[in-house]
């Protein structure tokens, strides 16, 4: 198959266009909280903190094989982490995020068990009365003392805020930084900056989550995972411990899904199983369309799933009115009464499967070697690859060669 | 993997298809509004002699603004922005929930009232030159959209923001319009947390407290049984739920009335809840104080009558908050609604006998002509909540300082107003510090269902003014 260009794994071309693409990523964080509105923020937050989580359930899920319905309740854990400790005992929000991801891991520890012994259909019944019970152990009077029962955290008397829940409230806690009079985070002292602190908080968790998933994923314990998703027999002969390497990922997956949580509980100032979505059986849903959309088994997958869910719903939301929707795609949708985005959604998924099995990415993989197509480094070499190791459209491949 | 993969889609996509299509079919349906917000202000029908009182006392009177509490907008981010002139058009912005669940169906009626009386204010020219726009955006019940939405509509140039449903999304955003210092009215919900004026002086809310209405049923119990009563407790396990019950059980003792048990139903349960009433019958309470959702209403009086039916000697006294006392739940619960006490403080406007009340016929008429008389009876919570909104404007906009943020605020927090759908003696007030609330009275009314089904209301005794500051 031929290809526009081609470039050597390790060379020049291959580093500048890596460094290309970081820059073009890094100049897109950097100009949402600096140069954009409120909205627009805003909207970034949400596709970062549902980034995280789907990272996180990409984890079990993508690459080990595990189906996980629950994963709404770990990140349940997270936000009702943070509105507990910082209002009932308070605790600085920041503690919160590592205290979420420790209870959090040993919960995904707990239900890993079951997991251990049950595949398929039936552990995503198991992991699905998780998302099903957590909501309900919220409401639960008994443990009101704690959650604050049906009304959530805070109830009656705003405590979060005068506890410094919400970070963004209290004075002196962001830090300002010019470099030659540009401010990279946006001015986050001003009080009506909050939302660009609330990204800063949400870009650093997904951050984090990626450079975790990224650095499991290619170690030893990523190649396990790898092998217990493609064939357990095979991994258990190979040597692979498959309890306790399920065990571990499960912990770190849940680990990672309390993270998101905790942002969205210093976001949104109170906790309450009806004002997040998220941490209903909903937001697990929510998480496992962004991830096979984006695609499962692949780092960039969730990241690319997430921001087109929230685009799509974004755009989508505006459709109440007939008169909104695009007259291309009017015939289409103008007999919705809401907003159809979850149901274009639907059907964006189901031609997903049929076109991309491997979603999005696994999509751009099949046919960006057209393009662009990286030639695997030579046996042996070490170092950088020769300055000659750009051609272009005159290298004719053979099918099955490493992309 | 290829077959996780597959499962996973299906799953997903199925659950995606069940909500798509579930939200569609609900929109229409007859359901009452299904959260705490107490967005039910209609009932079915009221006595003769009431409608003749109605109709002197009910012309919508907005008072010219009382000089008092001012907001101080030196702490503004931006002061001049909150002084600055609205001119032309005042954009008004909402978020309320369109989709995503079975909210959506039962608050888009709030969104066509508001919306037909915006429309209405801007035809009579009640502002004058001066246009309004409003804009609605939907957060599907989800505190968690909310902040975007109305970041949003900031980005837009909203002036004043409106009628903003839920109370965890009115907390949601509330930091924010404070810091902003963008008005935040009319938030429709009961919670206590708008009366917070020292610390959210730009946050006010628009309906009665469920504190007071709490305390309004707990004096007519006391009044039904002099020498105390035995109350069992069913409630929705949400905020709105656990406010009312905190709020009657800190009463209790006051009004002698005994708890003798206390049961509870999730939001989203939508099965009859037998186990909980069958465990109330079994404690035979005088009085039965029930805190339900939407549908749970209806499910609810069923169970009720069915236990009463199974326990002859048991005749309790039915107190259901007056989110359910809605016309159409009310008659979807038939001969299972008969002799229950509730609430209102609007006039109930599918009642034929309230037809000739000027305002009423109005407001039917001028719904009718939009297509909307089939929701006219749920839509007077948002037409009362835009009217109250226009109010604050006129009456901002003949202050010294005219139209600005600062004085639309101003206008609101030192605000009488007597609105056009209110009963007899209804003033929506607030008053700075002292008065942090619009609406707290109430009038306390028994429904009795006739032999052929149709519903009618009777006042217990008059107007609840007793809890305005």
């Amino acid at each position: 198959m031929k290809s526009l260009v081609s470039i050597r794994e390790g060379g020049l071309a291959s580093w500048a266009f890596r460094l290309g693409a970081a820059a073009l990523v890094a100049g897109l964080v950097l100009w949402i909280p600096t140069s954009a509105g409120g909205g627009l923020i805003s909207t970034a937050i949400e596709a970062l903190t549902l980034m995280s989580a789907a990272m996180a359930l990409n984890l079990i899920l993508g690459y080990t094989g595990q189906i996980s319905i629950g994963h709404s309740a770990f990140l349940g854990i997270g936000a009702y982490t943070t509105g507990i400790f910082v209002s009932r005992w308070g605790f600085s929000p920041w503690l919160t995020f590592p205290i979420a991801f420790a209870i959090a891991f040993v919960v995904g520890v707990i239900v890993s068990f079951p997991a251990s012994r049950i595949k398929g259909v039936y552990l995503a019944l198991v992991t699905l009365s998780l998302g099903l019970v957590f909501p309900q152990l919220l409401t639960w009077k008994k443990l009101s003392w704690l959650t604050g029962g049906g009304a959530g955290l805070p109830n009656k008397d705003s405590q979060l805020q005068t506890t410094g829940f919400n970070i963004g409230r209290k004075e002196g806690q962001m830090l300002h930084f010019e470099i030659f009079g540009w401010n990279p985070f946006g001015d986050l002292r001003r009080p009506d900056n909050k939302a660009a602190f609330w990204y800063w908080i949400a870009a650093g968790v997904a951050v984090i989550v990626y450079l975790v998933c990224r650095g499991v994923v290619k170690s030893r314990i990523g190649r396990s995972m790898i092998a217990i998703r493609d064939n357990e027999t095979a991994a258990a002969v190979m040597g692979v411990n498959l309890v306790r390497t399920k065990a571990f990922v499960f912990g770190l997956s849940a680990g990672l899904c309390a993270l998101p949580g905790c942002v969205v509980a210093i976001k949104i100032g109170s906790v309450s199983p009806e004002g997040i979505t998220s941490l209903t059986v909903k937001g697990a849903i929510t998480f496992l369309i962004v991830m096979v959309i984006g695609g499962a088994g692949s780092l960039w997958g969730p990241i690319v799933g997430a921001a087109l869910y929230v685009f799509v719903t974004e755009k989508t939301g505006e459709w109440a009115n007939d008169d909104a929707i695009p007259a291309l795609i009017r015939p289409l949708f103008a007999w919705a009464k809401v907003p159809p985005g979850d149901g274009i959604f639907a059907i964006l998924l189901i031609l997903l499967m049929f076109v991309a099995p491997r979603g999005i990415v696994g999509l751009w993989n099949q046919y960006s070697s057209r393009i662009v197509r990286v030639l695997p480094r030579p046996a042996g070499a070490v170092g950088p690859a020769p300055m000659a190791a750009v051609a272009v459209s005159t290298i004719t491949d053979s099918e099955g060669e490493h992309e | 993997m290829k077959r996780t993969r597959g499962l996973a889609a299906v799953i997903a996509a199925g659950a995606l298809l069940i909500a798509a299509c579930s939200d569609d079919k609900t929109t229409d349906s007859t359901t009452a509004p299904s959260t705490g917000d107490t967005v039910a202000v209609e009932t079915t029908v009221a006595t003769g002699e009431t409608t003749v009182e109605t109709v002197a006392d009910t012309t919508p009177v907005t008072e010219p603004a009382a000089e008092g509490w001012a907001v101080d907008t030196d702490i503004c981010v931006d002061p001049d922005s909150a002084n600055a002139p609205i001119e032309g058009t005042v954009k008004i912005g909402s978020v309320m929930p369109l989709s995503g669940s079975a909210a959506a169906a039962a608050f888009a009626p709030v969104k066509d009232g508001y919306e037909a009386y915006i429309k209405y204010a801007n035809e009579k020219g009640l502002l004058g030159d001066v246009t309004l726009e409003v804009t609605i955006e939907d957060d599907q019940y989800n505190a968690e959209l909310t902040p975007g939405a109305v970041a949003k509509q900031i980005d837009a140039g909203v002036n004043i923001f409106s009628g903003i449903i839920g109370s965890p999304n009115n907390l949601a955003v509330r930091d924010t319009l404070n810091d902003n210092c963008i008005p935040q009215l009319a938030a429709l919900t009961g919670s206590p947390a708008w009366g917070e004026v020292a610390d959210y002086p730009w946050t006010t809310g628009q309906l009665v407290p469920y504190s007071v209405e709490s305390a309004v049923y707990a004096a007519q119990i006391a009044e039904l049984y002099p020498d105390g009563a035995k109350v069992a407790l069913f409630h929705v396990n949400n905020e709105f739920g656990q406010y009312y019950v905190d709020s009657f059980k800190e009463l209790a003792d006051q009004y002698g009335i005994e708890i003798v048990g206390e049961e509870t139903i999730e939001s989203t349960d939508s099965n009859p809840p037998t186990a909980q009433v069958t465990t109330i019958a079994a404690l035979k309470p005088d009085v039965i104080m029930a805190v339900p959702l939407g549908a749970q209403c209806i499910s609810f009086l069923g169970e009720v009558a069915n236990a009463k039916a199974a326990n002859p000697d048991w005749t309790p006294a039915t107190f259901l908050t007056n989110t359910c006392a809605s016309s159409l739940i009310l008659g979807a619960s038939g001969q299972a609604a008969n002799g229950l006490y509730t609430s209102s403080n609007l006039i109930d406007v599918v009642d034929p006998a309230n037809a000739a009340i000027p305002p009423v016929a109005e407001y039917l008429a001028y719904m009718t002509g939009l297509g909307k008389a089939d929701i006219a009876a749920t839509a007077t919570a948002g037409w009362t909540t835009a009217e109250v909104t226009v109010a604050i404007l006129i009456q901002a906009q003949a202050s010294p300082e005219g139209l600005t943020q600062a004085s639309i605020v101003n206008a609101a927090r030192n605000f009488t107003h007597t609105p056009s759908l209110g009963l007899p003696g209804v003033e929506f007030k607030m008053n700075g510090e002292e008065d942090p609330f619009l609406a707290e009275s109430l009038i306390v009314r028994q429904y009795a269902v006739a032999a052929d089904g149709s519903g009618t209301f009777t006042d217990i005794g008059k107007l609840i003014t007793d809890f305005e500051s």
